[in-house]
């Protein structure tokens, strides 16, 4: 994901109604939305419909948004609630106290992890288990800390928890996964 | 400065060079974290747990293909477009609130009188050898090539129907931002305003695009921006692109439209395939080998007697009407 001081400029034409800034914000950030939209939803086409109303929406306000130095963590953490909205409106069943954190559960496939991990632990063929293990919250700090390449502080924000917890999650996280892969080798030993 | 005390997960991920030790990066680092863990075998664990933190899991790039983000941003853009219009006309309703509501009766009205009366369809047709100028209600102007035809809804004249070729000039709606389409059985053309060439003759369409900037949704589902001097030839039934070149002899293209069509070094054969999509003929050769000799220069569209004796005299063949054939003879 790009970042840089050309953030602010672009963020500051899009204000302005410069549709030129707007396609360039759009074109930049589609795929990292889309892919992390998709494992919300698990759906394309709520995905794709989400995005546009999001962008629309975006621009549609786009004077009543306060400043900003770097966009992405901006865009995941409004993003993430325009769809988790879309995803409860959809689900008539579910009651309106249910907590985002239930909604988001994103599952991880062999396909999309690369199989020469650096770290000597996760060189493991399980890992793609032992990560739909995790509690749903451990899973979403990875995802948007190795995947979508977040720092902590831009996690906070986007999760809307603290920059502490974020720090906490991350480490029980690779903590449990260090524990189930032991577990995984001394079975098989 | 190495910090003596390293007691917490965190002591250790803030430590540059405990992270140069993690990632490999630095000799003297990696030598001195090996030496200290050597040292202190009881911290082992916690700088291992602290190193996969930093190493982390690493995944695949999952990246959108382009031709979908524009299509999206295409999607989106047409929105926005038309969203502001929207507002434009919200000012003007908004202090006007009594003219509203006469508005949406009127409007109810209408939408009684449009299913009582439904919109009639209206359609253009020109017969071989026949070239049409129309101008359409919103100003734009249409060339209707030899048996070709268009229809447009009379309530909505800038989406129109394409059968044959046609060239377009269409005019651009600078307050409304509208739209024009053109639609054949292959594609959609989306303008806003500009010059191109459709024909959708045999099977295919084939769009030029003389000035301007233009949108092909095609009957697969993918959407193609043109730029001017851009030739396309789509086939819906064969889905596929036939042929795509970024900058051609627009003339060749256009010339219908002046009454000419011009060869630029095609093979008899070639020439004469593009007659007899003017008018309506059946090539027969009497030697097939004359359908090779080369031909270039310009005919008219509209007079077959003049057209045949220009192509005899630049190929030294003889071409002889028989009905509805041409029976091409060698000198």
């Amino acid at each position: 994901m790009k970042k840089n001081l050309s953030d602010e400029i672009l963020w500051d034409s899009l204000k302005k109604g410069n549709v030129e800034a707007f396609s360039i914000l759009f074109k930049t950030y589609y795929a990292s939305l889309y892919n992390y939209g998709l494992k919300i939803s698990k759906n394309e086409t709520i995905t794709e419909d989400s995005l546009q109303d999001f962008f629309i929406y975006i621009y549609e306000h786009r004077e009543n948004l306060s400043d900003l130095n770097t966009i992405a963590p901006y865009l995941f953490s409004s993003f993430r609630r325009f769809i988790i909205h879309i995803i409860k409106k959809s689900k008539k069943n579910t009651f309106v106290r249910d907590i985002n954190e239930n909604i988001i559960d994103i599952h991880f496939t062999p396909e999309e992890l690369i199989t020469h991990q650096e770290s000597k632990t996760f060189q493991n063929q399980n890992l793609p288990k032992l990560l739909n293990k995790l509690p749903k919250r451990q899973r979403e700090v990875i995802y948007l800390k190795y995947n979508c390449n977040l720092k902590a502080t831009e996690i906070a924000e986007v999760m809307d928890i603290n920059y502490q917890s974020v720090n906490n999650t991350i480490h029980k996280a690779i903590k449990n996964l260090r524990e189930d892969v032991a577990i995984i080798q001394l079975l098989n030993s | 400065m190495k910090k003596n005390t390293y007691n917490s997960i965190h002591d250790f991920l803030n430590d540059t060079s405990f992270s140069n030790w993690a990632l490999n990066k630095q000799l003297s680092d990696v030598t001195f974290w090996n030496y200290w863990l050597e040292n202190n075998p009881d911290k082992k664990q916690i700088a291992n747990e602290a190193k996969d933190i930093l190493l982390g899991i690493k995944f695949k790039p999952t990246p959108v293909s382009e031709d979908k983000i524009n299509f999206e941003w295409n999607k989106l853009e047409a929105k926005i477009k038309a969203s502001k219009n929207q507002q434009i006309d919200n000012k003007k309703n908004n202090y006007k609130t009594w003219i509203g509501l006469a508005a949406s009766i009127l409007l109810l009205l209408s939408i009684s009188i449009y299913f009582f009366t439904k919109p009639n369809m209206i359609t253009y047709k020109t017969a071989y050898g026949e070239v049409l100028d129309l101008k359409l209600k919103d100003g734009s102007l249409v060339t209707l090539n030899s048996n070709s035809s268009i229809s447009y809804n009379e309530k909505e004249t800038r989406k129109v129907w394409l059968k044959g070729e046609a060239f377009f000039t269409v005019d651009k709606k600078e307050v409304s931002n509208a739209k024009f389409w053109v639609i054949t059985n292959d594609l959609e053309v989306e303008v806003y305003g500009t010059l191109f060439n459709v024909n959708a003759k045999k099977q295919k369409t084939q769009v030029y695009l003389e000035e301007g900037n233009i949108w092909l949704s095609l009957k697969n589902g993918t959407s193609k921006k043109m730029k001017p001097g851009n030739f396309i030839v789509y086939s819906a039934e064969q889905d596929k692109i036939l042929e795509e070149k970024k900058s051609i002899l627009g003339t060749e293209q256009t010339s219908w439209k002046d009454g000419k069509l011009i060869f630029n070094n095609y093979s008899l054969d070639k020439a004469l395939s593009k007659v007899t999509e003017t008018y309506g003929c059946e090539v027969v050769y009497e030697n097939s080998e004359s359908k090779n000799i080369l031909i270039t220069g310009a005919v008219p569209t509209t007079n077959i007697d003049i057209c045949l004796k220009a192509i005899e005299k630049s190929t030294n063949v003889r071409i002889i009407k028989e009905n509805t054939k041409l029976v091409v003879y060698n000198k």
